[in-house]
């Protein structure tokens, strides 16, 4: 019965099916969706960890790898992590007194000059769906709010986007100045114009080419 | 061959002299820089130094303060800078949470006749050399507008959620541009080659949305508008950032003459690829990466790279940066390279 449960649930987010209410997608019209499939399996004992782990993290996990092979696209990405947010509503108590661990907190933003948000934006959705706490500082982001981030959250991990050749080059004064100030704080890199060899070369701990990638090194780092 | 034969031969797929080729558009902040390296003036003489082939002339739209066409619409539910680079696309907009199609009209659509200088576009049109391709800057950007709309990741819901409310917004953004272009079009009539259009669908890896997306609710405003175009007999230049093969085929299909800006290092973009995917079946303009060669190659890397691509395509490629706005990273000693190597 449970294992029934979160399988429902991890296929609800798979295809983005948010609530009984939402028409999408087409085939699973009518039918209840992560809101309530969430509800009905904390009511019949599933635990919060069983639902983070067991369903959403392993579908939003099928979710980054059909997207890598762009299988689907944008639209049904973020369908994926509405989807998954309707069900993480029901565990927000549950994060908040401590019985969920999520993995970490990871600090992302946009580095300064640059305002392209849309790949931030995802690769955040599918940190949180790995099992992050992510806290989004946005775009223009200057290296003292990131900075402010890292002592407020001094075991957080740092994620920084950059779209543009003239932006790409102001993240090493950001990762120069979050070593200095917390030498252990990790950073992962990454955007349009950005390689593996750029990453090293600028001090990042990390890139990803595309969400899959980063997860895959957070996880690595956080095992 | 003169700048009009060489543009027309080259997106025909027709031998030419040397291909044709667009500098692009530099950005305020580059210009300094190229006048001075080049010992010009101005971007129209730096232009005549380079033999360049198309004249782009931006549609004049005085709606303070950005007054340009791009920003037509305020979408947008936060300050931001009214200007086209800074178009937030993503920022809560106006639709947000209207899921009624009959609502569409609660928006203040602008009326562009209010706007569109009818007798500066004349003035503008008529100022610039009729020797040179003259290209008409229209964007018309309904899909990204659509997006702006609702705030990108709610348009994108929509799209697939709402499609009714999605087709209704995109729709009455299409009819502006149909308008503003038809103003702009009978204003300059007789004295305009082509014109620029476009939306950015792609991103590095992929497109951004599912092609059957596009098909569905964006290209058939994309046909309107390449019709209307050619209903002038202009030519139609198809802009689309990003890893775009698999529409390729929708774009030749729609009767685009020349697909824009092909991003050399975005997934399947490059020269070799597009060749075997196309050669023949259409035209593109741009090709010559502006996210690494231009801005850290040397100009000796830059000649070979256009050397390459003139072998590759020896016509149906005009030759350009594979972004039209040209950044201050670039080197002008790069843009000397690419120009010399295309003549
Ligand atoms: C949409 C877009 C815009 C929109 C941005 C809207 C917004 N709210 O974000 C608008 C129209 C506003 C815009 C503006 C500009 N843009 Co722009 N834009 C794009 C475009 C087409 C797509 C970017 C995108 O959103 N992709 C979709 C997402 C899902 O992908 P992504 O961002 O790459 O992110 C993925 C990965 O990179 C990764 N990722 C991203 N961040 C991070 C972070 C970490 C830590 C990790 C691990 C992974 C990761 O995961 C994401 C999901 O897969 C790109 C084309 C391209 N090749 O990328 C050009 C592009 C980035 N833009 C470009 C340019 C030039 C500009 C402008 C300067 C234009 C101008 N002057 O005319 C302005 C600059 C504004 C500014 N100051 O930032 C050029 C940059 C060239 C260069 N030299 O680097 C590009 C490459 C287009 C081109 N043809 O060359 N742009």
């Amino acid at each position: 019965m449970n294992s029934e449960l979160l399988e429902k649930l991890s296929e609800c987010v798979e295809f983005g099916k948010i609530n009984l209410a939402s028409p999408y997608p087409p085939q699973m019209k009518g039918q209840p969706g992560a809101d309530e499939i969430t509800k009905e399996a904390l009511e019949s004992g599933v635990t919060p960890t069983e639902i983070l782990n067991d369903a959403l993290i392993t579908a939003m996990n099928k979710v980054g790898q059909k997207f890598t092979e762009n299988k689907i696209f944008v639209p049904q990405m973020l369908l994926s992590a509405k989807a998954m947010g309707a069900s993480m509503v029901h565990l927000k108590p549950f994060f908040a007194n401590g019985s969920v661990q999520r993995k970490g907190v990871f600090i992302l933003g946009t580095v300064f000059g640059d305002l392209h948000d849309i790949g931030k934006n995802l690769f955040g959705m599918m940190v949180e769906g790995a099992g992050w706490e992510v806290i989004d500082l946005g775009i223009d982001v200057k290296t003292e709010k990131f900075l402010e981030a890292v002592q407020q959250h001094p075991t957080a991990v740092v994620g920084i986007s950059a779209l543009l050749t003239t932006t790409m080059v102001n993240m090493k004064p950001v990762i120069d100045a979050i070593k200095a100030a917390s030498p252990s704080t990790k950073v992962i890199v990454g955007g349009a114009p950005l390689s593996a060899d750029f990453a090293a070369t600028i001090g990042a701990d990390g890139y990803g080419k595309n969400p899959q990638e980063g997860i895959v090194w957070l996880d690595k780092i956080s095992a | 061959m003169t700048h009009k034969e060489r543009f027309f031969a080259t997106i025909a797929n027709q031998p030419v002299d040397r291909p044709a080729s667009w500098l692009g558009l530099p950005v305020p902040s580059a210009v300094t820089e190229l006048l001075r390296y080049f010992q010009v003036n101005s971007v129209d003489e730096l232009k005549i130094k380079l033999d360049d082939d198309i004249y782009p002339i931006e549609v004049p739209y005085n709606f303070p303060p950005s007054n340009h066409i791009a920003c037509a619409f305020k979408f947008a539910k936060m300050a931001h800078d009214d200007k086209p680079d800074e178009r937030t696309l993503t920022a809560p907009g106006f639709f947000e949470d209207i899921d009624d199609p009959v609502l569409v009209d609660s928006f203040p659509w602008p009326d562009p006749a209010l706007y569109l200088d009818v007798e500066e576009s004349r003035r503008l049109v008529k100022a610039a050399n009729k020797d040179y391709i003259r290209m008409g800057v229209m964007w018309s950007a309904h899909f990204q507008d659509a997006c702006a709309a609702f705030g990108m990741e709610k348009a994108l819901m929509v799209m697939l959620m709402n499609p009714e409310m999605f087709q209704a917004v995109i729709d009455r953004i299409t009819d502006f541009y149909l308008k503003a272009n038809e103003i702009f079009y009978e204003a300059t009539k007789g004295y305009l080659d082509a014109v620029l259009i476009g939306n950015d669908f792609g991103s590095q890896c992929g497109l951004m949305v599912d092609p059957d997306s596009l098909r569905t609710y964006v290209f058939p405003g994309t046909k309107k508008l390449i019709d209307q175009a050619k209903s002038y007999g202009l030519k139609v230049i198809h802009h689309s950032c990003g890893s775009i093969y698999p529409i390729i085929q929708d774009l030749i299909d729609l009767g685009v003459d020349s697909i824009h800006p092909i991003q050399a290092l975005a997934q399947d973009m490059d020269a070799p690829t597009l060749k075997t995917g196309f050669t023949g079946k259409a035209s593109f303009c741009g090709g010559v990466d502006a996210q690494h060669l231009l801005v850290n190659g040397t100009p000796e890397q830059v000649t070979a790279k256009v050397k390459e691509l003139k072998q590759l395509f020896p016509t149906g490629l005009i030759i350009s940066p594979s972004h039209e706005a040209i950044l201050p990273d670039i080197p002008p000693a790069n843009i000397e390279a690419m120009f010399n190597a295309i003549n």
